[in-house]
């Protein structure tokens, strides 16, 4: 595996961030604050850089990129992040399956496949999981769902924006199994974990 | 400059419908559409029962005591009055109240809790997903919801009658029928998908765009929503009115001199 999914820099007075995730690599990030990491993970979502950011997604410059070329890089990046949250009146499933459905593919019945075995793999039980709304689901479990939803449209680089936010130590070992989960269906996909740094 | 905005703003919204409408049998699209349905005409319609039949009764016991009226100008008031302008307008305050309210707070609570935002990176098109199912069944809803209104309107009017004048109720049916022409039902409905078009695109355009990101933006999107859609209402009902009945029918409408 060569090349790098992700360069990105940004300067500010504050602080100049400079990032570079080889393809096929799992990678640690630490920012320096919530600004920082929300700036990278909506640039690398988005595919847009704003004024003093540069960004090449899978070798292509996010600058000079025609929309059509933009949104097709869109698609080979996923994220479980606060940014990209669950739909609140639409219970689990509706959620996990709503790209599916809207963009026609892949097939319904195999969204529902890969549901039922990750939730499985998860300790979950299907049914009663994917029939609730966000609102009765547990911080993990809103993850959790977050993840399959990312998993059914097969990213080639995905992002876990700040995975452990909000769980217990207990919930922190489950969300930590979702990189080989990931791993298992996309075996050279890159893994890029961020958070901020913790000032102690 | 604000108003202007709102104006290019419902201009806008108004075109992408219309250019995403083929997209409404996708099956989430779809199924969203089936919703608002559901939620604006089917869950409105027992609610409308006896407010429907008051508002005929009302309007034809008030009437006929003032104009001391025969058969003719009872079923005449029924259908001018009734049919063509109160039914439409008392189903779009009945829609402006339960759904429009819901729906331009549902859509301002999506865009300050980020939602949108997230549609939009799984790449889904707020209007397709959004918009397109709302306006289209609110328009359908409202036109269902006037329907039953007036049916219900016109009967207790008719209902009503035979205790203030001297005539049965089929006598007054029988005149109602042979008065009735195919131009009232489709002004009404014409009227009626406009009143929901207007309601519909006005409330999503006003949830999409809160005037900040914060909780307390989605009371004033709710109290923008209602007051505009209620003024656009009255104005298409305005419009048309002089409209149909003013130029198309019987020629501009002239003062004597």
């Amino acid at each position: 595996m060569s090349g790098l999914a992700i360069r990105y820099a940004r300067r500010t007075p504050r602080h100049e961030v400079q990032v570079s995730v080889p393809k096929g690599a799992v990678t640690h990030l630490h920012l320096p604050d919530d600004d920082a990491k929300a700036h990278l993970v909506t640039a690398v979502l988005k595919a847009r850089t704003e004024a003093g950011e540069e960004l090449e997604l899978f070798g292509e410059s996010a600058a000079s990129l025609a929309a059509g070329q933009r949104e097709k890089l869109r698609l080979r990046v996923g994220a479980v992040s606060p940014i990209v949250g669950l739909m609140t009146n639409l219970n689990a499933w509706e959620n996990v399956s709503l790209p599916a459905a809207y963009h026609g593919t892949p097939p319904l019945p195999e969204v529902a496949q890969l549901a039922h075995d990750v939730l499985t793999a998860f300790g979950a039980e299907p049914r009663y999981f994917l029939a609730r709304v966000p609102d009765e689901l547990g911080m993990l479990e809103r993850k959790m769902a977050s993840f399959i939803r990312q998993l059914v449209a097969a990213p080639e680089l995905m992002v876990f924006d700040a995975l452990e936010d909000g769980l217990s130590f207990a919930e922190c070992r489950h969300a930590a199994r979702f990189e080989a989960e990931y791993r298992a269906r996309q075996p050279e996909g890159t893994v890029l974990y961020v958070d901020i740094k913790e000032v102690s | 400059m604000q108003a202007l905005r709102e104006i290019e703003g419902g201009i806008q919204l108004s075109l992408n419908v219309a250019a995403c409408l083929p997209k409404i049998t996708r099956a989430p699209i779809f199924e969203s559409f089936l919703r608002q349905v559901y939620f604006t005409g089917v869950t409105a319609a027992t609610g409308v029962i006896l407010r429907a039949c008051a508002l005929g009764v009302i309007i034809i016991a008030v009437m006929m005591n003032m104009l001391d009226a025969d058969v003719d100008l009872a079923v005449k008031i029924l259908l001018l009055l009734v049919f063509r302008e109160v039914g439409p307008l008392a189903a779009a305050v009945v829609v402006i109240l339960r759904t429009g309210t819901a729906v331009s707070a549902e859509m301002a609570m999506m865009r300050v809790s980020g939602q949108t935002r997230a549609l939009r990176y799984l790449g889904i098109d707020l209007y397709d997903y959004l918009v397109l199912p709302r306006v289209a069944g609110i328009m359908l809803a409202t036109a269902a919801l006037s329907f039953y209104v007036q049916f219900l309107a016109v009967l207790g009017g008719l209902a009503l009658s035979p205790f203030i004048i001297e005539a049965s109720f089929q006598e007054l049916t029988g005149r109602l029928f042979e008065l009735f022409t195919p131009v009232d039902f489709y002004y009404s409905v014409v009227k009626s998908l406009l009143f929901g078009f207007a309601v519909a695109a006005c409330c999503c355009w006003h949830g999409l765009n809160p005037p900040d990101l914060t909780q307390n933006a989605v009371p004033k999107v709710v109290t923008k929503a209602v007051t505009q859609s209620m003024m656009l209402v009255l104005l298409i009902n305005a419009v048309f009115a002089y409209v149909v009945f003013g130029i198309l029918f019987f020629g501009l409408v002239k003062a004597n001199a």
